[in-house]
């Protein structure tokens, strides 16, 4: 009871230096609680590529690198019409066979090599997988012959394609997505030629529920439309697994990939068991490339990796500068208030307080000024995550695509063979897109704010107590005369 | 040393009895004697008033019989225990219950009203809060500022001041009241005030008293008065005598 009277007294007694002591703390404080916000921010934009590229549960994500083709051509090759041509009239060979007209519409595994089905319920039986979904990541390429000679052939088509494990909704890159219209896949859809499409396909496509988009020649009811929250390239249309099994081509073979997929999703048993869910994949299938969200976020550039960097090395560097240096000078503040209170401190020693009660007294008044200093510095913290908000640029990420791998396709236009039209083939591509970054105070942040505080208090305290308590009352009231 | 008895009866207890106390200081590897040999017994209830020269060793012989320091030399036995061998923690317990001090500068806490500081006395002595309280309004009744026990001292006239110094002092119940200069900052009506104040308490609690003070028409209230020179005491005059 005294001991909160003296100190609330002592408190509004030197209220300019306690607000002083307790500005500067809740400074740093703020500093350290808006990097957090700051650097949160960053990684939930990160988080937010992360998963829609492989969706919300997934862990670990496993693949293999794509077999070269064989010496049988499984990419196009057209020839047009010219002194090199086929009678004026545009040839295309695709996996042996060659086209002078029509559509060619081909879904092939682009990016990565061809994985045995049971790959999955393998992993799925591991000790530390949770769950394990099959997936396959494809590309349906079209293309469409002129019907004359003189018309000129058109580029080549290519779609993104999941075949989606519909027995794993919670896997896979549908899991991430929101559904806005309609229906997603239902058990009965395992062998039904319904699609899923992404929103901005299906508006450039002009496309609703109840439409039928095209895919391997192939026509599909559209059940739902999604959309993905960021994503480096989004899967446009999703379909069931089986589907794009019965459907889809491993380039590598030119076979049917009907009883493979090449991409594995899998959940760990916990956060902790990732490494161990790794190791042990990486055990079971020596070839295979076993991708976990942190390789994947290291693989991610542009601003918002460099604002990552910076949030977490400068960011952190300067809130811990700030810190010392607000620590510091709340020490050497109250050193000085202990100095000029030595008659005091004097005087209670004479009536027979105990070193130990004028310590407490010191740092009772020290720890309440650091928890006034945090309180502001929460305060501040929130203020400067809200300007973040406010005047963060949108990041720009670059990711390595999931979904991406076209047709390598020559044509030979007018007058003899031609170049390339479009690209990409087994290579990794990457896309950039730009992600929205949103900092937030969290409770871990808050929560250090107010051990930061107290501790700034106690370490402040500390050094004025020390020498409160080294006083000898002698020596002290012979500072008063 | 010359020490003189005063009128203090032999059958009375011996509160004090310092032999060959002194007390050096060192600075810059120099040796300074602040009080030297001193051999002196007070008894229980006599008032012994201190004079002497700036710098001659009356603040330090008070600070060592208050135990607020130690003696270099010699032996200082408080009601026969030996305050320059005792344990720290042993001097700050007799601090609190025994000792009453009242300083030249008064010394209260500026923060805290008249009565938090008469309090303050209390709160190493474990006196629960209500018969804390009720000591207070006692003891500040005794030095007629009942009125002001939630005044702040800069509220407060330097007597009044000297009196809530005074209420502190003895609202633990000492036995041994230690003045230093107690008059010092006051006016001549002021001084005359306290000093009458403290010769009434002195006289109604049977008080110990000793009292450093420049003032010789001060000093003539006491029972004996001791004169310290060089660090050396002489007791010069038995004054109630």
């Amino acid at each position: 009871m005294f001991f909160l009277t003296y100190l609330r007294r002592e408190l509004r007694r030197r209220m300019r230096q306690a607000i002083f002591i307790a500005l500067g703390l809740a400074i740093g404080i703020g500093l350290v609680i808006t990097v957090m916000g700051a650097s949160a921010g960053v990684k939930a934009a990160q988080a937010k590529v992360l998963r829609a590229l492989y969706g919300i549960g997934t862990d670990v994500t496993v693949t293999t690198k794509p077999k070269p083709p064989s010496s049988r051509p499984t990419t196009g090759q057209a020839t047009g019409p010219g002194p090199g041509g086929n009678g004026g009239h545009a040839t295309v060979c695709l996996n042996g066979k060659c086209y002078t007209s029509g559509t060619i519409d081909t879904l092939v595994s682009g990016n990565y090599g061809a994985l045995s089905a049971a790959t999955a319920a393998k992993i799925a039986s591991l000790h530390h997988v949770s769950a394990a979904a099959a997936g396959l990541l494809l590309t349906d390429n079209r293309i469409v012959l002129p019907k004359t000679s003189s018309s000129q052939l058109q580029p080549p088509t290519s779609t993104s394609v999941d075949g989606t494990d519909i027995s794993h909704p919670k896997l896979g890159p549908l899991s991430n997505a929101s559904l806005t219209k309609g229906r997603t896949f239902t058990s009965a859809d395992a062998d039904a030629n319904v699609a899923v499409v992404d929103a901005n396909y299906a508006t450039a496509h002009k496309l609703k529920v109840g439409s039928a988009v095209t895919v391997a020649s192939k026509k599909f009811t559209i059940v739902g439309i999604v959309t993905q929250p960021q994503a480096g390239s989004p899967p446009e249309v999703y379909i069931p697994l089986q589907r794009a099994q019965a459907l889809a081509v491993d380039p590598a073979t030119g076979k049917s990939m009907k009883s493979e997929v090449n991409t594995v999703y899998v959940t760990a048993a916990s956060a902790a068991d990732i490494g161990a869910v790794q190791k042990e994949i990486q055990h079971l299938l020596p070839q295979a490339t076993v991708t976990s969200s942190s390789d994947l976020a290291s693989e991610i550039t542009g601003s918002a990796a460099s604002a990552a960097k910076l949030a977490g090395a400068l960011g952190r560097w300067l809130a811990v500068l700030v810190l010392i240096a607000a620590f510091a000078v709340a020490s050497l503040l109250t050193m000085a208030a202990v100095a000029r209170r030595v008659p005091e401190f004097g005087t209670l020693k004479a009536l027979g307080w105990r070193s130990g009660r004028i310590v407490s007294q010191v740092l009772g008044e020290s720890v309440s000024t650091g928890i006034i200093g945090g309180a502001l510095g929460v305060g501040l913290g929130f203020a400067g995550v809200a300007i973040i908000d406010k005047i963060a640029p949108k990041l720009s990420a670059t990711v390595p695509s999931a979904t991406s791998g076209g047709l390598q396709t020559q044509v030979a236009g007018p007058g003899g063979t031609g170049g390339p039209v479009t690209g990409g083939g087994p290579a990794v591509s990457h896309a950039t897109i730009a992600v929205p970054m949103s900092a937030s105070v969290t409770v871990g942040a808050i929560v250090l704010a107010v051990l930061l505080a107290v501790a700034g208090g106690l370490l402040a305290g500390s050094f004025g107590g020390w020498r409160a308590a080294r006083l000898r009352p002698a020596a002290a009231l012979t500072r008063v005369a | 040393m010359d020490i003189t008895h005063g009128t203090v009866s032999p059958a009375e207890s011996t509160v004090y009895r310092l032999a060959g106390v002194s007390k050096i200081y060192r600075k810059g590897g120099r040796e300074i004697p602040a009080v030297r040999d001193l051999d002196l017994e007070i008894k229980a209830g006599e008032w012994l008033a201190v004079q002497g020269k700036t710098g001659h060793g009356k603040t330090t012989l008070l600070q060592l019989l208050g135990g607020l320091d130690r003696p270099t030399r010699g032996r200082l036995d408080f009601s026969g225990r030996d305050l320059a061998k005792a344990a720290e923690s042993d001097v700050r317990k007799v601090r609190a219950s025994s000792f009453g001090f009242i300083f030249q500068t008064f010394n209260l806490i500026p923060t805290l009203t008249a009565a938090e500081n008469v309090e303050a006395a209390l709160v190493p002595l474990g006196v629960p809060h209500a018969r804390r309280r009720e000591r207070v309004g006692k003891a500040l009744d005794s030095v007629g500022l009942a009125d002001r026990a939630q005044h702040l001292p800069a509220e407060l006239s330097g007597g009044q001041q000297q009196r809530v110094a005074i209420a502190r002092a003895l609202v633990k119940e000492p036995r041994v009241l230690l003045a230093d200069e107690p008059t010092g900052n006051l006016d001549e009506d002021t001084r005359d005030e306290i000093i009458a104040l403290l010769d009434t308490l002195w006289r109604e609690r049977g008080l110990t008293l000793i009292l450093v003070t420049h003032d010789s028409a001060i000093a003539r209230r006491a029972q004996r008065i001791g004169v310290m020179s060089r660090g050396c005491l002489t007791i010069r005059q038995d004054t109630r005598a």
